[in-house]
């Protein structure tokens, strides 16, 4: 299978699983965003929350960093320049949710 | 070597249209999600470092400037949401035709706005 078509098939079934964890996470964000310290520890500390924020935030860098590269195809011409960006965009899709989950595993 | 490819999409050369208009905020959103995203998660991973380092974030966001932010994010990710939905329809091999493509340009659009409207009641329980 061509590189672009496993990567659209990627990006379809990411955007499929998105969805539903982004009308989730928008409706609880919403309702905590400005809420004081224990409120937003309680709720990022129930194991549901903790575990439904987790895929959301795997979802939505791996979702994120296919679709920015796309961006980057289209409008970054020369190559080494679009290898780099590419290179740092998997990679903060990478450290960034894992580095959350491991902090957000230690809330008690 | 440098690729000579002529790059797309040509915002300079065509006239503005519905179409162009989502497709091109889409791709804005896309960017503008990818750093709330990361905003979300300092927020959430500065829980870790206590009440006392909490409470600046916590006065931030409840400030005049974190609910416009606030607000701003979830416009965006309805944007992206409503955006997926069109891009999964037309890859079902609906929604081609040029007047279709015009009304679902419009229903992300004003669809967008009335999402994070519902988004607001349904968070703040408003009804």
């Amino acid at each position: 299978m061509n590189v672009a078509t496993k990567k659209w098939i990627f990006l379809k079934i990411s955007s499929l699983i998105l969805i539903p964890l982004m009308f989730w996470f928008i409706i609880n964000f919403v309702s905590i965003y400005d809420k004081n310290f224990e409120e937003v520890l309680s709720f990022f500390s129930n194991p549901v929350s903790r575990f439904l924020f987790s895929l959301f935030i795997i979802f939505a860098f791996f979702f994120s960093a296919l679709s920015i590269s796309e961006v980057f195809e289209d409008y970054i011409s020369e190559n080494n320049l679009k290898n780099v960006a590419n290179r740092l965009l998997y990679l903060s899709a990478i450290i960034i949710p894992l580095i959350t989950i491991i902090l957000i595993f230690r809330l008690n | 070597m440098e690729n000579k490819n002529p790059l797309s999409p040509h915002l300079q050369i065509y006239r503005w249209q519905i179409s162009s208009l989502v497709s091109i905020s889409h791709r804005v959103t896309g960017i503008v999600n990818f750093v709330a995203i990361i905003l979300i998660c300092i927020w959430v991973s500065s829980l870790v470092f206590g009440e006392t380092n909490y409470s600046f974030i916590n006065s931030l966001l409840d400030s005049i400037f974190g609910k416009f932010i606030t607000l701003g994010i979830t416009w965006s990710f309805s944007f992206q949401i409503l955006c997926e939905i069109r891009h999964l329809i037309m890859d079902m091999g609906y929604g081609f035709e040029l007047k279709t493509t015009r009304i679902s340009g419009l229903l992300v659009i004003f669809g967008s706005i009335l999402l994070t409207i519902i988004f607001f009641i349904l968070g703040k329980n408003l009804f």
